[in-house]
């Protein structure tokens, strides 16, 4: 086992794997930004180092600084997150030579699933079915334009790298296909630092539903079944549920065994998931894979009550997982809600600033993850998230009554926050029903939501 | 950092050799007594900025531009509490056998005899006149060039050392003209980014004379008397 782990990550997450260490009995050493210095995960670390200047680039984004941090304190890992390093095969490449040990899959892992297409085709030769797709990268305007014929419109225009909905489109006429291509280019480029992008087949009412595996170091993989993640503004997850509201049990355990059968088989290793599509017949189709601990991760512990961080920090030092597919159990029903910085009255317009007053909910079965304290200054360099609220009751039923409770009891004073697009989810049919799918809070505007919700 | 200025010395001329060594003596005392003081009070208070006038003798107070200023007392305390996490990690550094830091031994040159304690604030902001501290530009080890040595004479954007990050050297560089002071890392020493590495002290001339009261260096600094010289 590690002895010492430095946390290349901040926010909540960086909170997230301290806590970890910390039931594991491992030292955490926290690598921060300038703009950081101020942040929990800094105050609580047993160590903290600067690592750079408030720009990801020159920091989180900066692996030599950040294996440098490591070397200099002494660590023997280091965990990445999510986002910034978390899926750098490169990265895990240069933290390997070190003779550091990277918590996530290993760089020759990473490299194979890198390409999303490459990864649709593996996954395709290992029995899943695969959403319909370019071949390739778009290599320009008129390739575009053909694989999008030969696809059929509608179609999601997606970067190859990276995620959170940033440079991705959908697109019903080779006309919108023409207008926007150039825009999805720079905001990928922008992003991720490659402007590569690919076309999928876009389904409309579709569900968004990924499965979590775990595979040790000895090809040993179970699932943990799966979350529902069809709640999104513009392709970006806000309500995360399991289980499923969108498939009977029958088909939610078959798709969890092909999609842990086939991330062994095609070589996965460590913590995993493996989106999916859900079509309103039911049917499915793989679209990626995400090789890291993922933002709705708490929703899989409390059905599960198994600790996915430290899992990982185990299975990354070599141990083996240790539990078999039959010893997971899922109890209950959760739902995360992502707490933005955003304001949905200004087309959720991100913000910063300091958060004047900051009580967080409790009760049984409410967990609240968040690096926020009254007086933090919420910095302006970084993703919106301020934290995550996840409810679980014994039934979705209750678990929804609870979150009603929670988003009340929540205060967040002096930022715009989206909670109230959260409260008003949870008096919207749609929702309350169990059949929303992705396009829920596009379709009608995120304004006219609230609205309707306000007038109930 | 410490700024000394006058008000006046029109008067500089008419005065005697005897008048001129007792104002020097005034300040030497006031640099002793006074200045400390006030750099203890600007460290409490979380002041960016403090300044004290006895007669003709003005003495302001300032934190260095690159330096992280304080906003209140809690932030003092955190930047404490960082320095010795700070500590602690070169503790675990020196036990550490790992091959891959090579840049361990100081290679550069020591720092001069002049070098402060580097645990001491109080030495490290009195002991120099109004200057600038030039900070570490990467997380690495560091090493300190020729021209750390104190007592060299730099311009601003002189080379005083690197930061190996990850085998890459990352310049140290001066960030004003004037003369290295205190050392505040030593070479092989782990370094955070923006730490505060070589003081550079302002080259000015002590003035020449002027109407210092030698009242000036026994002013209870806390209480400040009314300001008589006040233009």
């Amino acid at each position: 086992m590690f002895r010492k782990i430095l946390i290349a990550n901040r926010g909540e997450i960086a909170l997230r794997i301290l806590r970890a260490c910390r039931v594991l009995g491992i030292e955490a050493v926290v690598a921060y930004s300038e703009a950081d210095r101020d942040s929990l995960a800094v105050q609580l670390a047993d160590e903290a180092i600067c690592i750079g200047p408030a720009d990801a680039k020159r920091s989180y984004l900066s692996a030599p600084a950040v294996i440098s941090a490591a070397m200099i304190t002494g660590c023997d890992a280091i965990h990445p997150g999510y986002g910034f390093l978390s899926e750098d095969d490169g990265f895990a490449e240069v933290v390997a030579a070190h003779g550091l040990t990277f918590i996530g899959p290993p760089a020759g892992v990473l490299e194979r699933f890198a390409s999303k297409a490459g990864t649709r085709e593996l996954f395709a030769g290992h029995g899943l079915p695969t959403i319909p797709g370019s071949e390739g990268m778009l290599r320009d305007e008129m390739h575009a334009l053909g694989e999008a014929e030969r696809i059929g419109y509608p179609v999601l225009i997606k970067p190859s790298a990276g995620g959170g909905g940033k440079g991705m489109r959908m697109v019903r006429t080779p006309r919108e296909l023409e207008g926007v291509l150039r825009v999805c280019r720079s905001e990928a480029k922008a992003a991720f630092g490659d402007d590569s992008l690919y076309l999928e087949k876009w389904l409309d009412e579709n569900r968004h539903v990924e499965i979590q595996v775990v595979v040790d170091k000895y090809g040993h993989g179970v699932h943990l079944g799966e979350r529902d993640c069809s709640v999104q503004r513009r392709h970006q997850k806000i309500i995360e549920e399991a289980p499923t509201p969108a498939l009977p049990p029958s088909s939610r355990t078959e798709l969890a065994e092909r999609a842990i059968k086939a991330a062994v088989a095609a070589g996965y290793e460590n913590l995993g998931t493996l989106e999916f599509l859900v079509d309103a017949s039911g049917a499915f189709y793989f679209i990626e894979i995400n090789c890291r601990i993922q933002v709705e991760h708490p929703v899989t512990e409390m059905l599960t009550g198994i600790d996915m961080v430290a899992t990982q920090i185990r299975i990354a030092a070599g141990e083996p997982l240790g539990f078999s597919q039959p010893d997971v159990t899922f109890t209950g029903h959760a739902i995360e809600f992502r707490i933005n910085a955003e304001d949905p009255t200004n087309d959720f317009r991100p913000g910063a600033g300091v958060v004047e007053r900051y009580h967080a909910p409790g009760g049984p079965g409410v967990r609240m993850d968040s690096h926020l304290y009254s007086g933090y200054d919420v910095p302006p360099f970084y993703d919106s998230l301020l934290g995550k609220l996840v409810v679980w009751g014994p039934d979705r039923t209750t678990a929804i009554a609870r979150s009603r409770v929670a988003l009340d009891e929540l205060v967040v004073d002096g930022l715009a926050t989206n909670i109230a697009i959260h409260q008003a989810m949870l008096l919207n049919e749609t929702f309350l029903g169990g059949r929303m799918t992705t396009n829920l809070l596009d379709r009608v505007g995120s304004a006219a939501f609230l609205a309707a919700a306000a007038r109930t | 950092m410490v700024e000394r200025d006058r008000d006046r010395d029109t008067a500089a001329t008419e005065r005697t050799a005897a008048e001129r060594a007792a104002d020097h003596a005034a300040l030497a005392r006031s640099m002793d007594q006074l200045v400390p003081t006030l750099i203890e009070k600007l460290g409490t208070t979380g002041l960016a900025e403090l300044e004290v006038r006895e007669d003709s003798l003005r003495i302001r107070l300032r934190r260095p531009a690159g330096a992280p200023i304080a906003h209140d007392p809690r932030a003092a305390d955190r930047a404490t509490d960082r320095a010795h996490r700070t500590e602690r990690s070169r503790g675990a550094l020196g036990g550490s056998p790992s091959p891959h830091q090579p840049g361990m031994t100081p290679v550069g040159p020591g720092p001069g005899p002049g070098r402060e304690p580097r645990e001491s604030r109080e030495v490290r902001t009195s002991d120099i006149g109004h200057g600038a501290i030039a900070t570490s530009p990467a997380v690495g080890i560091y090493h300190p060039g020729p021209a750390a040595r104190a007592g060299t004479r730099v311009r601003a954007g002189d080379r005083l050392g690197t930061v190996d990050m990850l085998g890459v050297p990352q310049e140290v560089v001066a960030p004003t003209d004037g003369v290295v002071g205190a050392s505040l890392a030593e070479g092989g020493d782990a370094v955070e980014y923006g730490q505060e590495l070589v003081v550079i002290e302002f080259v000015t001339a002590v003035p020449a004379s002027a109407t210092t009261s030698p009242a000036a260096t026994t002013a209870p600094a806390a209480t400040p008397p009314p300001a008589s010289t006040e233009p």
